[in-house]
């Protein structure tokens, strides 16, 4: 039966050595056929390939209709060897086709489990090659690791390049996968499961198709493990019973936009390459360039970060690269030698500032374009199915929508709207955003915009389904923040949409930030919207024992940097720390911290009451929190005011000390007779002069009270009423005496509206 | 046995370095005893012959074979690394395997001036023939670029800027001018420089850009492996107790690898089974360090605590070696203490004492 001149070449995904050979020995042999490994049933989307249009990196994108989070990708590069034979055979009239198991097969729910398509992995969803072994993952790249190399490109290069003509090449790919392949036995030995066996049969069978349909020869572009099982003669018959009964599914497949950061194997594409850039950098500069030109692109990512690197350095780390790869018995430099070479010249010995400039370097930042004319509708469509399950018609006039969270429908509508607004598409708005979290309630107002599908749809690179997409720019948004406060809302964001994979990144983005910084206001600015975090999550059943934890190691850390920072604070300064520090205790307060870590938070609080270099601003504010917490008793509350407000302490701290404590509400002193008496004291002490100056302060703390409460304070004060909680009610005979003796001296204190005076 | 209290490499080493000689086959670069693939071995340790090469430095074979690739082109090798990390070891060795001497070296110190690195003059010499090469002292630099040899530059960056930057004509143009006699000496093949220098002591002569760049720099780090750590500062302890004469208590080996792990979660910015991430003190807490907190400790338990070693003689060593800063230091350690130790029931008394000093 195989009859017709059929080529095997047996590629490295991905690879450019292998490619460039491919592009040439597609050229010497000029099949009239080209079949590559790929889902068959996406042969027709090949054609886009040839629109100019079309930007690499892309991948072909096939997910199930009924559930779009069954979904696959298989990526391409400018430099993967499938891309160029399709774009070599649309080129050339000859239409290419793929021969793998159809999409539609892959993704029906019976798959065996190591194939099966399940949204768990993130952010790069199943890859085509479900890594079963890194042997039969990458088997040139594991023979080139054995020979010491880490990059199988260099590899490449020094041991398969050296041979001069094409075909050779791929046959020494073969003969080397045969002996990897050969057991004992010395039979070929078949994919490690039922899966990979069916792969292989679907493939035989497909190229024994095309070879009896073929008018010339056939190439056949696989990867290389395949080869040896794609040579061996099988029965047509044998291999059709492999395949007798797989189920399948309705799936719908387009092109999606990829990105050469997802091309990468660090980022979770089982398939993915070490280095996309650098892969592309051996694509596209001629053998003969390649030392120079990386050289020359490693010292401009030096100087754009701000190093030196000068173009004599840039020589002798060329000439240090030669003289390590002669001392590794290699033909000429590679990836590695390179590498050692710009650290040890051009980084001044420093791996660091290599890995500072390697990602970039190596990983690249490129984002592929897909012509107009792809239908991009996985996104839409997963908006229109979630539509439907929650019941939410896009309506252009805004409308209220009350959201019960207890409930199961209420929670997917609110889980919904939150995805689409971290999508970019505020469909609906909270209308009372922060003081709903942490209850079962939410109001949301709703409206559509027609540019809200364009929104979405630009999204298509994060995922195909308005979940993973959701959690995929999370995910890369997170990857971006910095500050702890910013990571905690991304992370409350994430909690909100229910996107746990988002939340467990950023709940380690956090620890991680946490033992970064040691300053601390970003440590208390980040406690209230942890709280608010650990609070919902409660509401939302996730786990919030964690999030607790990292709330407490935060306070903790807070608690031992604060001493340190409230010293040397000017006035500004002091007073968005004392509000960072009211916020802060409150939201410790609320989690019910251990109580280990109650009291070393509040050791701390009253190291800065007692630290005589601590600004007396922040100093009132931490007597305040003890003093509201009951932990610092009222005769020694009583003692402290005397203390600091006492005629020796010089008065602009003392009012300081007097705005930092009653900051927060100044009705305490209605209720407080040992309190009130030693602020009378201090105040009484003032001569007329100081006493005007600090009019002001006096001001803003006695107009935080309403007109009733300055009124009880005013009886209290004047001694009209022994306790003064019910000073307000009770009747005194001779006030209007009282009240004309004290006028003078109350009322400038009290009154906050000038307009009153002299009433 | 030997007279000597300590031999150079090329001696102790002999047996080694003539079986490798006689082994060698490949390609020598001129001036060179070995081929740059047998220094490599005789550095990482291998087999020659029949005879078994010891490994003289434990760690990345990479960072060896860039420095020997280095001495191969004519640029100058600059080994940097915390205190501990056997860069005067590797420059020995180097030198021992690539020139077979190994004793051309300049300690470099702040009393270090250009005359002991250029040449000096014999003054009686000087006043009774004037300037003549028999009034001239050559240095260890002078001697060995006219033999074609390695010279040693220990602990560069501690010798003035200005004297550092006498090197630079000597490794740019391969020759050292002698304007008094209106001659020079030009490097024969072979010369080379070897320097070493700390990169974490402050108060130093950092290198001037123009010196900087005509080095090749290596960077030997900190072990890698808590067992090998443990393994170096356990060995030392050992041989720096014997030779101070302080007796070593039974629990030194259970003391050393509470000590080591405190030090590497510190210095490496995270617990030892990673869940955790921690801030990192200023100091660089090497294996050096480590070795000195175990031996003051030593020294404590011996004269103050009747032989007994525990927390409380070690723990204000270790203070003193991480607490640098004393504001961020302090707070380091504080939350080290409160997040990690707090929770560890065998380090209770670290955690006690050191919680008390802080």
């Amino acid at each position: 039966m195989m009859t017709a001149d059929i080529h095997i070449f047996g590629i490295r995904h991905h690879g450019p050595g292998s490619t460039r050979r491919l592009v040439d020995a597609l050229d010497t042999l000029k099949p009239a056929a080209v079949l590559i490994e790929g889902p068959a049933d996406l042969s027709d989307l090949l054609a886009h390939l040839a629109d100019p249009e079309m930007v690499t990196p892309v991948a072909l994108l096939a997910y199930d209709v009924a559930t779009p989070e069954r979904a696959s990708f298989w990526p391409f590069a400018e430099y993967s060897p499938e891309y160029q034979a399709a774009r070599w055979a649309l080129a050339r009239g000859v239409s290419p086709r793929l021969i793998d198991l159809p999409a539609s097969w892959r993704l029906a729910p019976a798959t065996p489990p190591e194939a099966a398509p399940d949204s768990a992995v993130e952010p790069a969803p199943v890859p085509s090659e479900a890594p079963i072994d890194p042997v039969a993952r990458d088997p040139l790249g594991a023979l080139a690791l054995a020979a010491g190399y880490e990059d199988g490109e260099s590899w490449w290069r020094d041991v398969i390049e050296e041979n001069p003509d094409p075909e050779p090449v791929f046959e020494a790919v073969a003969d080397a996968m045969t002996a990897l392949r050969t057991g004992v036995d010395g039979k070929v030995t078949q994919g490690h499961d039922v899966f990979e066996e069916q792969r292989e049969a679907h493939m035989r069978l497909e190229i024994a198709a095309a070879a009896r349909d073929a008018t010339g020869p056939v190439a056949v572009i696989c990867g290389a493990w395949h080869v040896p099982a794609l040579r061996e003669k099988r029965s047509a018959k044998s291999d059709r019973d492999l395949l007798k009964g797989g189920a399948r599914t309705r799936i719908a497949a387009t092109w999606a936009p990829w990105t050469t950061p997802r091309l990468a194997f660090g980022t979770g594409y089982g398939a993915g390459v070490a280095a996309p850039a650098w892969c592309d950098h051996l694509w596209r500069t001629a053998p003969a360039e390649v030392v120079p030109r990386w050289m020359l692109r490693i010292a401009m990512a030096l100087r754009a970060h701000g190093h030196a690197a000068s173009t004599a350095s840039l020589i002798e780390a060329q000439r240090l690269a030669r003289s390590l790869a002669a001392l590794r018995e290699r033909p000429a430099p590679g990836f590695e030698e390179m590498r050692d070479a710009a650290i040890a010249v051009l980084c001044e010995g420093e791996r660091l500032r290599w890995e500072v400039i390697a990602r970039e370097l190596l990983i690249g930042s490129a984002v592929g374009v897909i012509p107009e004319n792809v239908p991009l509708a996985p996104l839409l469509e997963d908006l229109k199915r979630q539509q439907k399950a929650t019941r939410l018609k896009p309506e252009a006039l805004e409308r209220e929508l009350a959201l019960d969270l207890r409930s199961e429908a209420g929670l997917a509508r609110s889980a919904l709207l939150h995805r689409l607004a971290i999508l970019g598409v505020p469909w609906g708005r909270l209308t009372d955003a922060g003081r709903s979290r942490g209850t079962f309630r939410e109001r949301w107002v709703i409206a559509w915009e027609p540019e809200y599908a364009v929104n979405l749809v630009e999204h298509l690179v994060f995922g195909p389904t308005i979940e993973t997409a959701a959690s995929g720019r999370l995910l890369s948004k997170l990857a971006d923040a910095i500050s702890l406060p910013s990571i905690a809302d991304l992370t409350r964001s994430a909690l909100t949409a229910e996107l746990p994979l988002a939340a467990s990144a950023g709940v380690e983005r956090l620890s991680h930030r946490v033992a970064e910084t040691s300053d601390c206001s970003e440590l208390l600015g980040a406690l209230p919207p942890l709280a608010d975090v650990a609070r919902y999550g409660d509401a939302r059943g996730t786990d919030s024992e964690m999030m607790k934890q990292l709330l407490e190691r935060i306070a903790i850390g807070a608690a031992i940097a604060l001493p340190y920072a409230v010293r040397g604070l000017d006035a500004p300064a002091a007073e968005q720390l004392a509000a960072l520090l009211r916020g802060a205790d409150a939201a410790i307060v609320l989690t019910e911290p251990a109580a280990d870590v109650l009291i070393r938070w509040r050791e701390a609080l009253d190291h800065v009451v007692t630290d005589t270099q601590a600004g007396q601003r922040l100093a009132g504010a931490a007597a305040r929190l003890l003093y509201d917490a009951d932990v610092l008793p009222p005769d020694r509350a009583a003692l402290l005011f005397g203390h600091r407000l006492s005629p020796a302490t010089p008065v602009a701290n003392a009012a300081d000390f007097f705005e930092g404590f009653f900051e927060a509400g100044s009705d305490r002193l209605i209720f407080d007779d040992g309190l009130r008496s030693a602020v009378n004291a201090w105040m009484l002490s003032l001569d007329e002069e100081t006493f005007t100056e600090h009019l002001p302060v006096f001001r803003r703390v006695f107009a935080r009270l309403d007109a009733l409460e300055r009124r009880r304070l005013l009886d209290a004060a004047t001694g009209a009423s022994s306790t003064g909680a019910a000073a307000g009610a009770v009747f005194i005979p001779n006030a209007a005496e009282i009240w004309s003796r004290h006028m003078p001296a109350i009322m400038a204190i009290l009154d906050a509206d000038p307009a009153e005076d002299g009433q | 046995m030997t007279e000597q209290l300590r031999q150079p490499a090329e001696k102790a080493y002999a047996a080694e370095l003539d079986a490798l000689r006689a082994a060698d086959t490949g390609q020598k670069p001129q001036g060179w005893s070995l081929s740059p693939r047998s220094v490599v071995t005789y550095v990482m340790g291998g087999k020659a012959g029949g005879i078994a090469i010891s490994p003289k430095y434990v760690g990345d074979k990479r960072l060896i074979e860039t420095a020997v690739a280095t001495l191969a082109t004519d640029r100058a090798l600059l080994l940097l690394g915390v205190p501990g990390t056997a860069k005067s070891w590797v420059s020995e060795h180097l030198a021992a395997a690539i020139s077979g001497d190994s004793t051309a070296v300049i300690q470099c110190t702040a009393g270090t001036d250009e005359n002991q690195v250029r040449y000096g003059w014999n003054y009686a010499q000087l006043l009774a023939k004037g300037p003549s090469r028999e009034a001239l002292v050559p240095t260890p630099l002078f001697r060995s670029m006219e033999a074609g040899r390695l010279c040693r530059l220990e602990e560069l960056t501690r010798m003035g800027s200005d004297v550092q930057d006498t090197l630079i004509t000597v490794l740019s143009e391969k020759m050292m001018p002698i304007p008094e006699l209106n001659s020079a000496v030009y490097a024969v093949r072979g010369f080379n420089i070897i320097a070493t220098a700390n990169n974490r002591d402050k108060g130093v002569n950092d290198l001037s850009a123009a010196l900087k760049r005509r080095f090749n720099v290596v960077v030997l780090p900190l072990p890698s492996d808590i067992e090998e750590e443990i393994g170096i500062v356990t060995r030392r302890v050992g041989e720096m107790a014997e030779s101070l004469d302080l007796p070593a208590p039974k629990n030194v080996a259970e003391e050393v690898r509470r000590v080591v792990a405190i030090f590497r979660e510190l210095r490496g910015g995270e617990t030892a089974d990673g869940k955790l991430a921690l801030k990192t003190p200023s100091g660089s807490l090497s294996t050096a360090e480590a070795i000195a907190v175990m031996v003051g400790g030593l020294s404590q338990a011996a004269f103050f605590n009747n032989g007994k070693l525990d927390a409380e003689c070690l723990a204000p060593n270790i203070l003193g070696a991480v607490v640098k800063d004393p504001v961020q230091d302090k707070a380091v350690l504080g939350e080290y203490l409160e997040t990690v130790l707090k929770k560890r029931p065998d380090y209770s008394g670290y955690y006690r004492t050191l919680t008390d000093m802080l």
